[in-house]
């Protein structure tokens, strides 16, 4: 599971920090570990122009965090909502698009450790929120 | 050695995990089940188990007495009566029972003070909040002064002027590894209802509830090699017969008419429903093999191993140990690497090295919040690593474990 390309993206701290001007701001939490997360997320004309996130975690869950943002910003909403749904999938084990979901496509071994499903998971459920809230 | 032969009553050591011999350091959340316990639960539902207590035929008499049995070994443990042992799902169940019973019964009411510690497990901790909100008495915490959520005596002299009604502490941290001198309580506070948290306390520790004059003490067989699903509240008898049942209906009712309802005698006025009756007797032949090596061989074998892994980790200079360092610190080593959150850290020793730790705030995260204030680490995970020792762990898996602690601070450096 900690391959370069998790270990490269844990450490990313490009997509870390506040945004000012967020949309929206959303909370999340991983209950077993007491592990937090916030996203900010600045909508603009229907597309995902910018999100930032605050919180620390393991190394699973940061990565994860970092190629979320990196997948979703600059598509629309419909494709964000897409790109969830694929990634849920594919930590559950269950078919996804490759295609869909670009190099977060890499992590599908997470489907192997059931007990980390959630530390890949709280970034995308996250959003997910945020998303269900607006 | 206390070990010796020891190692082969308990099957799943012989497993691999991931090409690596188990090492379980998890036993604070769950020890592992010996030979004798698992079998005597199979031999028990193959050829013995009935309902308790209703029937007159010969299944459900040795169902009653193998069941009783066990309460009567239990008993003997805790230097206790029979009808002062309650059977429970658990700790928790036996704390949250307490706390409803002590509101019904009008033991505890409004303007009653209620002290607990900062380093409880959750279940000590929540059910006395939550509690004290809805019902309107006082809710304290004793806050530790030492070492990283180490408990002073001093902590606690400074309560006594309150004269809280209730005093509901953990016998053993299940985060700092503190063994807490129950003793040195009880004489700060000689008239306050002492309830003892022994779920981490009485895998290691023969408890004399006369001796200590404790008047609530609950634990739960899991963590004592016996089956999940089954604990223990002792109570004193005087305060039991006073006491409300938490739930109703079956075995703990007397008689029943149309205008009111009078219940049974103790333990069973406490014992609604039908119990975990298989759960029961494997306890009680869990707690014969613990008495059959002997609570002073099992303490000193862990304290041994305890201290070996203190010394070994803590010449470590990127890994935070919690808890005090002295002798009080037993069985439970909580830790973290700095830099490297402890779910990491605990996946990477159960892939490299077949190391079971636990990872989390172990349902204790006022603790979690005070650690974090004293902690050196670049950031605090709020979360921390939890290395556990039993009578079937080795100096051996010490040295596996310092050699996966290392191996995963250079992975993430």
């Amino acid at each position: 599971m900690y391959s370069e390309l998790v270990m490269d993206y844990a450490k990313l701290t490009k997509y870390k920090g506040k945004l000012n001007n967020a949309t929206f701001i959303q909370e999340g939490k991983n209950l077993s570990c007491g592990d937090e997360i916030t996203l900010y997320v600045k909508i603009e004309s229907d597309k995902v122009k910018e999100i930032k996130f605050e919180g620390i975690g393991c190394a699973i869950s940061q990565a994860s965090a970092n190629l979320m943002i990196e997948t979703v910003s600059g598509k629309n909403l419909s494709e964000v909502k897409e790109i969830i749904k694929n990634a849920v999938a594919m930590a559950r084990g269950e078919e996804f698009s490759e295609e869909v979901l670009e190099t977060v496509a890499q992590l599908a071994d997470i489907k192997n450790y059931p007990m980390r499903i959630k530390c890949f998971l709280l970034a995308w459920k996250t959003l997910e929120m945020a998303l269900n809230e607006k | 050695m206390l070990l010796k032969g020891l190692l082969d009553d308990f099957p799943v050591l012989q497993r691999t995990i991931n090409g690596k011999n188990l090492i379980y350091l998890d036993s604070a959340a769950s020890s592992l089940k010996p030979s004798k316990v698992v079998d005597k639960v199979a031999e028990f539902y193959s050829y013995h188990y009935a309902n308790v207590h209703r029937a007159v035929h010969t299944l459900a008499s040795e169902s009653t007495e193998m069941m009783e049995n066990s309460r009567s070994n239990i008993a003997k443990l805790l230097n206790a009566e029979s009808e002062e042992i309650v059977f429970t799902s658990g700790t928790t169940m036996s704390i949250n029972f307490i706390v409803e019973s002590f509101v019904r019964t009008g033991i505890l009411k409004k303007n009653d003070a209620v002290l607990v510690t900062a380093v409880e497990h959750h279940a000590n901790f929540v059910p006395w909040l939550r509690m004290s909100k809805l019902h309107g008495f006082s809710f304290k915490a004793v806050k530790p002064s030492g070492r990283f959520g180490e408990l002073l005596i001093d902590d606690f002299a400074q309560f006594t002027g309150e004269n809280p009604k209730i005093l509901a502490i953990t016998g053993h941290s299940n985060v700092t590894g503190q063994v807490i001198n129950i003793k040195k309580i009880r004489e700060l506070f000689p008239d306050t209802i002492l309830i003892v948290d022994g779920a981490q306390l009485l895998p290691h520790n023969k408890v004399d509830v006369k001796d200590l004059n404790i008047d609530f003490l609950v634990f739960s067989a899991h963590k004592m090699l016996g089956p999940s699903g089954i604990g223990v509240l002792y109570g004193k008898k005087k305060l039991l017969e006073k006491m409300e049942p938490f739930l109703y209906g079956g075995e703990m009712i007397d008689k029943v008419t149309l205008e009111d309802v009078t219940f049974n005698v103790l333990p069973y006025k406490f014992e609604a429903g039908t119990p975990h009756i298989a759960g029961i007797v494997g306890f009680g032949v869990a707690v014969d093999y613990l008495n059959s090596i002997g609570f002073e061989n099992i303490s000193e074998h862990v304290s041994e191993l305890t201290q070996y892994a203190i010394d070994k980790i803590s010449k470590l200079d990127f890994v935070e140990i919690y808890g005090p360092l002295n002798e009080e610190h037993h069985a439970i080593l909580s830790f973290n690497i700095d830099g490297v959150h402890p779910h990491d850290v605990a996946h990477m020793l159960d892939q490299e090295f077949g190391i079971a730790v636990r990872s989390g705030h172990h349902c204790a995260q006022p603790l979690m919040s005070i650690l974090k204030d004293e902690s050196k680490l670049s950031l605090f995970p709020n979360a921390t690593c939890r290395a556990s020792f039993y009578i079937y762990n080795t100096k051996d898996d010490i040295d596996i474990l310092v050699d996966g602690i290392k191996f995963v601070k250079r992975w993430f450096s």
